[in-house]
């Protein structure tokens, strides 16, 4: 039997379109007995790189091409009958445009011509990408085309116009001539449409007419049979309608899978008998086929530039004349003078290590590029630092690119690079992140837009998605797919059912979701539905970077970006630099530049003579544990980690950060940690040989580089062969080896078996987790400038947090904060307020500054832009007019939107022209309807005195009798406005009931004794179920009510009660007992929970009598002992969502996604042997957290 | 809303006596809590005939009786009659009555509104009373008010009848206009000078077709209108009417509704004149992707048929469609409605001749060549 290679093959990467993974589809050719297989995605190569790798795991040859559309040579005359804009809905995706398939022939230049027209067909300015024929031009050699039934010549074909099709396949010979194909596909769909027999047996019989030769295709979408209905749900979802249930004639065929050689055979043998032919033509059919592929020889090695490495030019980054390498050295040369270090033999002699092993791998220019990067940024006053291991190189430190000095702090240049290591290495920069994009652009401007791209990002179909999309082809009610998405925690697709079955707050879901629903939402998991910019990879490359990867634009900002995800990337030898928005270092800028404009003192957060390492009030608050807001330190599981382990040297920093990892508390190394460093233990090493390295961490192996050191002191062995064998501890299969060549080594160098044992057990404990040190004391910088902020300018740090919201929590809450924290919060104002948060002098003020030394309290200004809806223009128009005098002044100057003129007039913004905020609503509809009946007429003259001096309101709005708001309607409206409750706690209004129920506000708690009963309330700040070490699941929410936080852990056996109660509702009321493990650690574990809400309202309605029945309906499970008990194994203490709010984390532990079992296990069992709970570390269902203006119900009352 | 230019259909009371609430607002409910059929509806009116020529239908299940003129001659005061009423409607009809009292049908229908099924429940004269009967009901329960208004209203605070009749008049005026604002300024102090128009006739009549799933064909969508405009057209030619205007609701899967209505040229109940209309309100939506749950039409601003005047025209076929709708009428008069229909609304099996084009084939979007 001769083979047959599929040339037309859509993977999931072709949006919404394909059904499989590229993976998926290599592996099933070569079990079907193929050796090649083509990608043909639609509009685009993103899977190529995935698909090349995994066609070499399966042993087939990978072809390339792409499936685009195409447009008409000469534009149409466009039809003069437009179509009426549609009320509702929006209007059909236009999907008209015919589509050719594009093969690599000629190796790289295949490939190149192959990018440049995907770029092409992006670059155009429709909604879909569309190849002009003038791109198609420019670039006919090293491609073959297939012309199917989808394109202009198959369209004229199964119209019956075969005369039409002679006339259109002109200009396509003319281009490619000898490597033009017809394509023939048959689905056996009735009719002579795309897939009917009787067009592929025409599309035959013209291929013989006209001399062409043709090809036999399947047009596939999915690897399997039975992938139909799948491949529907996929249409619909793309063209945005449900499946068509009055046309099963346009549903999928269910024959587009990747069929074998001896079916394909059989359908061509069909197709020539159908268009009259002998059985030689199917033959000739086929062997065409194979002909075709065997021309598409494209290597992805050697063409695609697979393991390649390609760096700017050298003289783009300083290097001219001379080579990179001498420039690299004496700029490393002038950085030690520059920082006094050119008497230190030790730093000279380890810089020289560095720069040779830098020559030696040929990164020199590497280096230039970043610093090049670096510095271009710093030269526009953003602030800038790097991350990861990076900061572990000296050569880094002394080109500026990181702050913290590493022989200082004992950091390793091999944990980032060496001879043995085969990965390009990895700087990553943190920036703000408001002024991100302004970097890319510096970039793009610095090196040449044929040099740089962005990065992109597929968004994957995961289960909540999944359930939109299928009931939306199903045409499910809305409202209830709405619910049934938001019922699941942030799982993947495929495991949906099993999280059904599992799940005690998802019961009842399975059935509301019906038979057909389930199957398809795992049929859709992990398919790319999107494609995004990366949030942090930039491509630098050399000048032909367009020729190696295709590129779009991206929506917002018009960048170019690489079809290619950051693994891709990676793969293809592309250097990647990432650069992080950070919002916690803008925060930092703001509020560094709030003090500066206020008071008039400038302050560098980066210079020790201002801010002082080892300052007593910073340690102080941090000790406090009241870090909300402070960087990396804030959730809930970092507060009663720092309170625990009371920091006090920013060495102490270091550790608790790394410690916070899912991998440290797996390992359970806090819990040895903290009793050594309070002495409650005494501090013992394996060997004395081992104290130098672990000293500084009691014993306990904390950092990446501790093991390395380990290793080389044991064995003898260099660090970068160290830092080999710390990564191979985490794969499973590596570990034995490691483990002899450990015990050997040792043992050689005299080394006792039980201290080899012992060593081993704590290097095997350790595996992979832990954290490099040098990303450590990367991140402590800025937690440690944060909490320095939070310590002496209050009022400026919170005015940053809430310009820029860096944190986990909702704004709200960093507003209650403050108020604890004796920062005055004064209210909206469009005289005073500005278009980002700032700092106003409340009382005192003779000196300068706003540190407690002072007599000065500042007072934090809420910001205009926190109002809903407004834009930033209109923000900016308010603020550049100030002040107004009137109403109708702020009208006409500042010109507000009158929803958005509404909104502000009801959170008081509006309060200095006219008490009553209802007038003023009154007043401004009445502005509005006369604006509108004469727009455009004569303004009414400013009544304003012409030098402006007085502020004054001149005429305020006169009273119409209105009933102005009440209490309840202002914090109504704040919360809806503004989404923080601003003059007031929300939970001061429940006060009196509370009371009634004899719940502890949070601040009595810290009186409260271990193992009391005691109930709480609050609104839901934080929910997490991170994964913990004794597999199980876990659910950690934090309260807020006016006089502080108050963290509640709910273990497995109340779930079956309150689960959803706890995901779904906004305000708690819960009853648990106190647990104490600190001065400072105190949660409550929960046992039963209610809706505060809904339990107010009964009160409102029924008063007390109702709320009891609610209270009584709950089955008392009296779990609250159960979980006290085992309260104690497990600190509440891990979560990696902290990373959510403030970058992403690149360590291995902390990206890693517990493995929910294929069978419903309960546990997973770690490789370090530790068991996880399958749905832990997920973000739970409901949403994410409670804005402000989910917390309030709207009384029919309020406006709005 | 306004009052009409003519006498009181009640005789004046006597100058000087108190004067005595007097209309009833009749709600009719079956003892199993269905609706009435409108069949028994036409007899209940019969009953409420015994004591008063004064009433008003509000179909499909309430009345409005003026009984002023009743009282002396019956000895009762209005309680007593509406006892009467009620008696006789469960004795003559099984049908449970909720009867609401007040001095004018605005107090009277609030009234009902409150009562509990079965109830009578009656507002008592004078200001202070009624202003109490008033204070707290939300301004939506206002005959008048429409959710519009109220949301306008509530808005600036004014959720309550009772801050409504607070509100400075020239306030109420600002807000809703001038007109409006005077009338819901009265109806909020328990002033309605609206008299009970006898025998008034039902101001509109609608059908509804629902879909069993998201409908996006507008073919379908189209046959569902035929259907409905030729019902209606049926209905109203049947019940002497003919119709004004034409109003178009098309509701989605999200439960939110689209309403356009189109003034047709003349009143009219002639099929092919309210299909046509019904098929420009739906096309000048220019739905395409939207997911359509049902359509319903409306035929407003009812009117005498005797007043609808036909434009003559030289074409026959016009002649011609209104001749042949007059005999449709007369075979489904014997033969049931479902004796003759539109040729397109008979089942979908109907649809013969070429099949459809297959999916790629079929241009989705504007600029599509067909091939």
């Amino acid at each position: 039997m001769p083979g047959f290679t599929h040339l037309h093959t859509a993977s999931g990467f072709s949006l919404r379109y394909g059904a499989s993974h590229p993976e998926r589809l290599a592996e099933r050719a070569a079990e079907r007995g193929m050796d090649a297989l083509a990608l043909t995605d639609r509009d685009g190569l993103s899977g190529a790189v995935r698909f090349a790798k995994a066609a070499a795991e399966a042993g087939i040859r990978p072809l390339f091409g792409s499936e685009l559309a195409v447009a008409e040579r000469a534009s149409a005359p466009t039809p003069t009958a437009r179509r009426r804009t549609p009320v509702r809905g929006g209007a059909f995706l236009d999907e008209s445009a015919a589509r050719a398939v594009f093969l690599a022939r000629e190796g790289a230049a295949g490939w190149a011509a192959l990018c440049r027209l995907v770029s092409a067909a992006h670059a155009g300015q429709g909604e879909q990408p569309v190849l002009p024929w003038s791109a198609l031009e420019a670039a006919t050699d090293g491609l073959t085309v297939l012309l199917g039934p989808d394109s202009e010549v198959g369209r004229a074909l199964a119209a019956g116009r075969p005369d039409r099709a002679a006339r259109l396949l002109g200009p396509w010979r003319e281009l490619y001539g000898e490597a033009l194909r017809l394509e023939v596909v048959d689905h056996g769909r009735p009719g002579s449409g795309p897939g009917s027999p009787r067009l592929a047996a025409r599309t035959l019989g013209f291929a013989v007419d006209q001399g062409l030769r043709a090809v036999l295709t399947n047009a596939v979408r999915y690897a399997d049979p039975g992938q139909g209905p799948v491949a529907d749900v996929l249409d619909s979802a793309r063209r945005l309608v449900p499946v068509d249930r009055h046309r099963p004639e346009a549903r999928d065929s269910g024959e587009r899978w990747l069929k074998d050689g001896a079916t394909m055979s059989h359908t061509a043998e069909r197709i020539a008998e159908a268009a009259g032919f002998r059985r030689g033509l199917a033959h000739r059919l086929l062997a065409m086929t194979e002909e075709t592929a065997g021309e598409c020889l494209v290597d992805p090695q050697d063409d695609i530039g697979l393991g390649r490495i390609h760096f700017p030019e050298p003289r783009l980054v300083g290097a001219g004349h001379r080579t990179a390498a001498r420039v690299l050295r004496s700029r490393c040369a002038a950085g030690m003078v520059l920082r006094g270090y050119d008497h230190d033999r030790e730093r000279w002699a380890r810089l020289h290590d560095e720069l040779r092993t830098i020559e030696r791998l040929g990164y020199p220019s590497y280096f230039l590029t970043v610093a090049q990067v670096v510095d271009d940024i710093r030269e526009m006053g953003i602030r800038v630092a790097a991350r990861g291991s990076g900061a572990g190189s000296l050569v880094n430190h002394l080109l500026g690119i990181a702050h913290a000095d590493p022989v200082e702090h004992g950091l390793l240049m091999e944990r980032f690079l060496s001879e043995r290591r085969a990965a390009l290495p990895d700087i990553d920069i943190d920036v703000e992140s408001a002024r991100r994009l302004e970097v890319y652009r510096a970039i793009f401007d610095r090196f040449g837009a044929e040099r740089v791209a962005t990065v992109s990002m597929p968004e994957t179909y995961r289960v909540r998605h999944a359930v939109r999309d299928v009931g939306a082809a199903l045409g499910m009610d809305p409202a209830q797919v709405d619910r049934l998405a938001k019922a699941f925690p942030h799982i993947r697709a495929r495991d949906a059912r099993a999280a059904l079955a599992e799940l005690p707050e998802l019961r009842g879901v399975r059935e509301a979701g019906g038979e057909q629903l389930w199957p398809l939402v795992e049929a859709l998991d992990a398919l790319p539905r999107g494609i995004a910019m990366h949030p942090c990879g930039v491509l630098l490359s050399d000048a032909t970077l367009l020729d190696r990867t295709p590129v779009v634009p991206t929506s917002g900002e018009g960048f170019a970006m690489s079809q290619f995800d950051k693994d891709d990337v990676e793969e293809m030898g592309l250097l990647k630099l990432d650069v992080l928005g950070v919002r916690m270092q803008s925060a930092m800028a703001h509020a560094v530049a709030e003090i500066g404009r206020a008071t008039g003192r400038r302050i560098d957060l980066d210079d020790p003579a201002q801010v002082p390492p080892g300052d007593p009030a910073t340690y102080d608050l941090i000790r406090s544990t009241e870090t909300l807001g402070c960087f990396q330190i804030e959730s809930p599981g970092q507060r009663d980690l720092v309170g625990r382990l009371q920091p006090a040297t920013f060495h102490d920093l270091v550790v608790d950060i790394s410690l916070f990892r899912p991998g440290p508390v797996a390992a359970d190394m806090v819990r040895p940690f903290i009793e050594a460093r309070h002495g409650r233990k005494a501090i013992r090493y394996p060997h004395p040989d081992l104290e130098e390295p672990l000293r500084e961490t009691y014993g306990v192996v904390v950092f990446h580089e501790q093991i390395i050191e380990l290793l080389r002191i044991m064995t003898g062995c260099g660090r970068d062969e160290g830092d080999e064998k710390r990564r191979a501890l985490s794969h499973p299969e590596l570990q034995g080896r490691v483990r002899a060549w450990f015990a050997q080594r040792a043992e050689r160098r005299g080394y006792a078996p039980e201290v080899i044992a012992r060593t081993w057990e704590i290097v095997e404990a350790f595996g992979s987790y832990g954290f490099c040190k040098a990303h450590a004391v990367a991140f402590a910088v800025p937690t440690y400038q944060s909490a320095w902020l939070k310590a002496h300018h209050p009022a400026a740090f919170y005015a940053g947090l809430l310009t820029h919201d860096p944190g986990m929590y909702p704004k709200r809450l960093l507003l209650a904060d403050a108020r604890r924290r004796g920062v005055p919060v004064l209210p909206l104002d469009v005289n005073r307020s500005a278009v980002a948060h700032r700092i106003e002098l409340v009382s005192g003020g003779a000196s300068r500054g706003d540190g407690p030394g002072d007599s000065a309290v500042w007072g934090l200004r809420l910001a205009l832009s926190d109002v809903h809806g407004m834009s930033e223009a209109e923000a900016q128009r308010i603020e550049a007019g100030q002040p107004y005098h009137s109403l109708p002044d702020l009208w006409q100057r500042a010109r507000p939107g009158r929803p958005v003129a509404e909104r502000l007039a009801r959170v008081g913004a509006l309060d200095a022209f006219g008490a009553n905020r209802r007038d003023l609503l009154l007043y401004l509809a009445e502005l509005h309807h006369r604006g509108r009946q004469a727009p455009g007429g004569q303004l009414a003259l400013p009544g304003r005195a012409l030098d402006g001096a007085d502020a004054e309101p001149v005429d305020p709005v006169e009273p119409a009798g209105l009933p102005d708001l009440s209490e309840v309607e202002r914090l109504s409206a704040e919360l809806g406005v503004l989404g923080m409750d601003a003059s007031r706690h929300l939970m001061a209004d429940h006060r009196e009931f509370l009371a009634e129920l004899g719940a502890l506000p949070a601040r009595l708690l810290r009186d409260a004794r271990h193992g009391e009963t005691v109930l709480v309330a609050g609104a839901k700040a934080a929910t997490q179920t991170p994964p913990i070490r004794s597999g199980r699941r876990v659910i950690f929410t934090t309260l807020d009510d006016s006089t502080g936080l108050v963290d509640c852990a709910f273990f497995d056996d109340s779930h079956e009660a309150c689960a959803h109660t706890i995901f779904h509702s906004w305000l708690l009321l819960v009853r648990g007992t106190v647990q104490r493990r600190g001065p400072r650690s105190l949660s409550v574990v929960g046992a039963a929970a209610w809706n505060l809400a809904e339990l107010a309202e009964l009160r409102r309605e029924g008063g007390l009598e109702a709320v009891a029945a609610r209270l009584a309906e709950v089955p008392d499970a009296g779990a609250a002992e159960a979980g006290a008990g085992s309260a104690e194994a497990d600190a509440p203490s891990a979560e990696p969502g902290q990373g959510a709010g403030q970058g992403s984390d690149k360590e291995p532990g902390t990206d890693r996604e517990p493995e929910p079992a294929a069978a419903p296990g309960r546990t997973i069992r770690l490789t370090t042997g530790y068991e996880l709970h399958p749905w832990a570390d997920l973000q739970p269902p409901g949403e994410r957290a409670a804005t402000g203006r989910k917390l309030w119900h709207s009384s029919p009352g309020s406006a709005g | 809303m306004t009052p009409a230019p003519r006498p009181p259909a009640a005789p004046p009371d006597p100058p000087g006596a108190p004067r005595q609430p007097g209309m009833l607002h009749v709600r009719f409910r079956t003892v199993d809590g269905t609706p009435v059929s409108a069949g028994c509806f036409e007899q209940l009116l019969g009953l409420l005939a015994q004591f008063t020529p004064v009433i008003e239908a509000l179909p499909p299940d309430a009345a409005l009786a003026d009984v002023r003129g009743a009282l002396r001659y019956f000895d009762r005061d209005a309680t007593g009659l509406a006892e009467l009423v009620r008696l006789r409607a469960l004795a003559w009809h099984g049908v449970r009555c909720t009867i609401g009292i007040g001095a004018n049908p605005l107090l009277a229908r609030m009234a009902a509104q409150g009562a509990a099924p079965g109830e009578i429940r009656a507002v008592p004269e004078g200001a202070p009373a009624v202003a109490a009967f008033l204070d707290r009901r939300p301004v939506s329960a206002l005959h008048g008010v429409g959710p519009a208004t109220a949301r306008a209203l509530c808005a600036y605070g004014l959720d309550s009848v009772g801050r409504i009749a607070a509100a400075p008049p020239a306030t109420l005026q600002r807000i809703l206009g001038a007109r409006t604002g005077r009338i819901v300024y009265e109806r909020a102090r328990g002033i309605d000078p609206t008299p009970v128009t006898p025998n008034a006739a039902a101001r509109s009549m609608g059908a509804e077709h629902r879909f069993g799933h998201d409908e996006l064909d507008p073919a379908r969508r189209r046959r569902a209108l035929l259907s409905l405009a030729d019902g209606l057209g049926a209905r109203m030619r049947a019940s002497g009417q003919a119709a004004r205007a034409l109003t178009l609701t098309v509701r989605y899967a999200d439960r939110s509704t689209t309403t356009r209505t189109r003034r047709l040229d003349g009143p009219t109940a002639h099929g092919p004149a309210l299909t046509e209309a019904a098929y420009a309100l739906h096309a000048a939506l220019g739905l395409q992707r939207a997911r359509v749950r049902s359509v319903a039409l409306r035929a407003e601003d009812l009117c005498r048929a005797e007043r609808a005047a036909r434009q003559l025209t030289f074409d026959p076929s016009d002649d011609k469609a209104h001749r042949i709708e007059a005999a449709v009428d007369r075979a489904r008069a014997r033969f049931g409605t479902a004796s003759v229909r539109p040729a397109a609304t008979l089942g979908q099996a109907s649809r013969t001749g070429r099949p459809p084009p297959p999916p790629g084939a079929r241009p989705l979007g504007p600029g599509a060549n067909r091939p």
